[in-house]
């Protein structure tokens, strides 16, 4: 077992788990998206970056390139979600959460081709 | 197939496509030219992103738990009611307070327990930011990462060159000279060298085009390939480090990567010439051995010898002394190595006489004398007094200058010639007034100039020797006559219809001479000041034509002249209406319709 492998793919995992817990529910329902769970999204996201940093094979590059979709994608989610609360007058409304949650949507979709890229990674591992 | 990055991806990735078609390719390129060392450039920069992982994740951590925190704990808002902190807040507190800005406690006056949280946050992210800028820091300064940074930078710059240049292994003090003469003639060079001081130095001189330079062994494959070895527009390599094994390394690479590539490679040793020989046909240059066939010229006829130390110095050289080598007597010679030999065999071959004075003599012959020369007792068995000619040519410097202090004192008019190893010492052999100096990286210099800056001037100076003095002595008066005792620009015309589109149907016509062709285009009565040096026509060469030699078309000529004669003889040559006036003296319109009017001869 490499615990380098195991770290990696917890938090690869992690991000999207998370990621998929906060996009869950009725897209203008504030009620039903926590703001914790975006911040740990974004934080696990930002790491799982970082992890992937200095990997020079095809397919480390691509789940880099992913990384970075998802952290674009979370970070324009928060701003959305600052603006909403913090500079704009009406305050967190149907649209703005709409706007944050389709946003985190977005993030999701590059999580989750990092995890098929693991899972890709993982069995042709196992062939060779 | 062009691009040889091409053809290594093709090759990695094993696509092979057939042969490759030999028309299509603008140069021949026996082998793949390596670039494993780029491959490994982009290798330490991997690392080094790998070796920011632990700071930036530690960073990333620490900033989460205390912004976390901050939202979570509990805090009063002005009116003193409870409310927490937004994440918005909370982060903008961290981001200031981490980086030891500070602004105070926003947006409203902190509780108890918030400053609990805050003041444990703070040691956390100081600490944070220190340990990942201090990483940072330190893998910036490291010397692995500059020199992939370095060889990045270096292999870009080469394969962006467009222009023809050379490739220059080994930049001491031969380099040197060579890179300012090439770029001064507006040629471009890439430099490689062992020593990082040598190609700091790159920087401080004052070259017109950019120079790139790497620091790198030569005798790697490997580095010259990304010194531009594999690129179509590398013209010649040359092999000038101080160490023959390398210089043979650059000429075997060279030989066996790009056999069209001419190569020229220093050696002292005939050893490493006969086996550089042995890879294809590189011109090599052992500066001993060239200071004899100098000093054998010199003593068959000074004239010729001085008009080829001119022409080889470059541009703006002034003209030498001509040095008188004594052709009949006894010489004397101090230091037998490998300079000594060759020398003396020179010597010898010119039936001279030759005492060796050697300090530690490998084969104790009947003229060896053992000492080191400048002993009062030696240098009078060895008969100094009598001798008319005397060589200095130890390996060291401050030997060679007392050996020709003590000769002179014995014997005030002998011809002295020395050898000089290091540059530092060229004041004070300058001030010793040697009659034949041999300063090995300036000889190398010069005879590669020669050879690459305009190939009808090599051309010219092998055949000078055969020349005779007096033809030699006659050339120097006409050269120095026109031009004064510097010598100005030396150029090559080549008579066709490219360069030469306006003389097409005069050459044709078989009236063209010399005198005629060079006639000043502002008043035709005068002369251009520019010397014909020679004229190849086919394979033929005719040295120093006088003004009555016919020209032919297609002709070749080596020419000497200022910048502004041979402006002036450029136009002559492409204008017509110039040519006309030059050849007779009538005024011809240039524009078309006057032209028609004027019924001018169509040439």
């Amino acid at each position: 077992m490499n615990l380098e492998k195991v770290v990696f793919g917890f938090f690869v995992l992690l991000a999207a788990t998370l990621n998929f817990g906060f996009f869950i529910g009725d897209i203008s329902n504030p009620e039903l998206h926590n703001i914790y769970e975006l911040f740990a999204a974004v934080v696990v996201s930002l790491i799982a970056t970082v992890l992937k940093f200095g990997d020079r094979t095809q397919l480390g590059a691509v789940h880099l390139a992913t990384s970075l979709v998802a952290d674009l994608q979370l970070v324009a989610a928060a701003l959305a979600w600052t603006y909403a609360q913090h500079i704009s007058d009406a305050g967190v409304t149907a649209g703005s959460t709409a706007s944050v949650v389709s946003l985190s949507g977005g993030a999701l979709v590059a999580n989750m081709v990092s995890v098929v890229l693991l899972v890709i990674e993982t069995v042709s591992f196992h062939r060779r | 197939m062009g691009n040889p990055v091409h053809g290594f991806w093709l090759r990695l990735l094993g696509r092979d496509q057939g042969p490759p078609k030999p028309s299509r390719t603008p140069f021949r390129l026996r082998g793949r030219v390596p670039f494993a060392s780029a491959v490994q450039a982009e290798a330490t920069i991997f690392l080094i992103l790998r070796l920011m992982r632990a700071p930036l994740i530690v960073l990333i951590t620490i900033f989460a738990i205390s912004v976390l925190g901050l939202t979570l704990i509990e805090g009063r808002d002005a009116a003193g009611a409870p409310s927490r902190m937004t994440f918005f807040d909370a982060f903008y507190f961290m981001s200031y307070t981490a980086s030891t800005i500070g602004f105070g406690e926003l947006p409203n006056p902190f509780t108890a327990s918030q400053r609990l949280w805050v003041t444990v946050s703070i040691y956390l992210t100081v600490v944070g930011w220190a340990y990942a800028i201090g990483s940072l820091l330190a893998l910036l300064q490291d010397r692995a990462f500059r020199q992939a940074l370095a060889l990045q930078h270096f292999t870009r710059k080469v394969a962006r060159l467009r222009e023809p240049f050379l490739l220059i292994a080994g930049y001491g003090r031969t380099g040197e000279l060579l890179g300012r003469s090439f770029d001064a003639l507006g040629r471009r060079v890439v430099v490689l060298d062992v020593e990082p001081g040598r190609i700091d130095a790159l920087e401080l001189e004052a070259y017109h085009s950019d120079v790139p330079g790497l620091v790198a062994d030569a005798r790697d494959p490997g580095h010259l390939g990304i010194a531009g070895l594999g690129n179509p527009r590398c013209e010649a390599v040359l092999a000038l480090t101080n160490d023959d094994e390398a210089n043979l390394a650059v000429t075997m690479t060279a030989a066996l990567l790009r056999p069209e590539l001419p190569v020229i490679a220093r050696t002292i040793s005939p050893a490493i010439e006969d086996r550089m020989r042995a890879f294809g046909s590189p011109t090599v240059v052992n500066p001993f051995d060239r200071f004899g066939d100098h000093l054998r010229i010199a003593m068959r006829s000074p004239a010729s010898y001085q008009l080829m130390t001119w022409l080889e110095s470059g541009p703006g050289a002034e003209l030498p002394e001509r040095g008188r080598p004594p052709r009949h007597g006894r010489w004397v010679m101090c230091g037998y190595g490998r300079f000594g030999r060759e020398i003396t065999e020179d010597l010898r071959a010119e039936g001279l006489d030759v005492t060796v004075v050697e300090p530690a003599p490998k084969d104790p012959g009947s003229s060896t004398l053992p000492g080191q020369g400048f002993e009062p007792d030696v240098m009078e068995r060895a008969g100094v007094a009598d001798a008319v000619g005397f060589v200095a040519g130890t390996d060291n410097d401050t030997s060679n200058l007392s050996l020709i202090a003590a000769a002179r004192r014995v014997n005030p008019t002998l011809f002295v010639a020395a050898r000089q190893n290091r540059p530092a010492s060229a004041p004070l052999f300058e001030v010793m007034d040697v009659d034949s100096l041999l300063v090995p990286a300036d000889v190398v210099a010069h005879e590669v100039f020669a050879q690459l800056s305009t190939p009808l001037l090599w051309r010219f100076l092998q055949q000078v020797p055969h020349q005779g003095d007096d033809w030699a002595a006659a050339l120097i008066t006409r050269l120095t006559h026109h031009c004064g005792r510097h010598m100005q620009e030396l150029w090559k015309a080549r008579l066709n219809r490219v360069e030469a589109p306006a003389l097409t149907g005069w050459l044709a016509s078989g009236e063209a001479t010399v005198g005629d062709l060079l006639r000043d285009p502002d008043d035709r009565d005068q002369r251009l000041p520019i010397e014909v040096l020679m004229v190849l026509r086919g394979d033929e060469p005719t040295m120093a034509p006088d003004d009555d030699f016919t020209l032919a078309p297609d002709d070749e000529l080596l020419l000497h002249g200022k910048v502004p004669a041979r402006r002036a003889l450029g136009s002559t040559m492409i204008v017509e209406a110039t040519r006309e006036y030059v050849r007779t003296g009538r005024h011809l319109p240039t524009g078309w319709l006057w032209r028609k009017l004027a019924r001018v001869p169509r040439y």
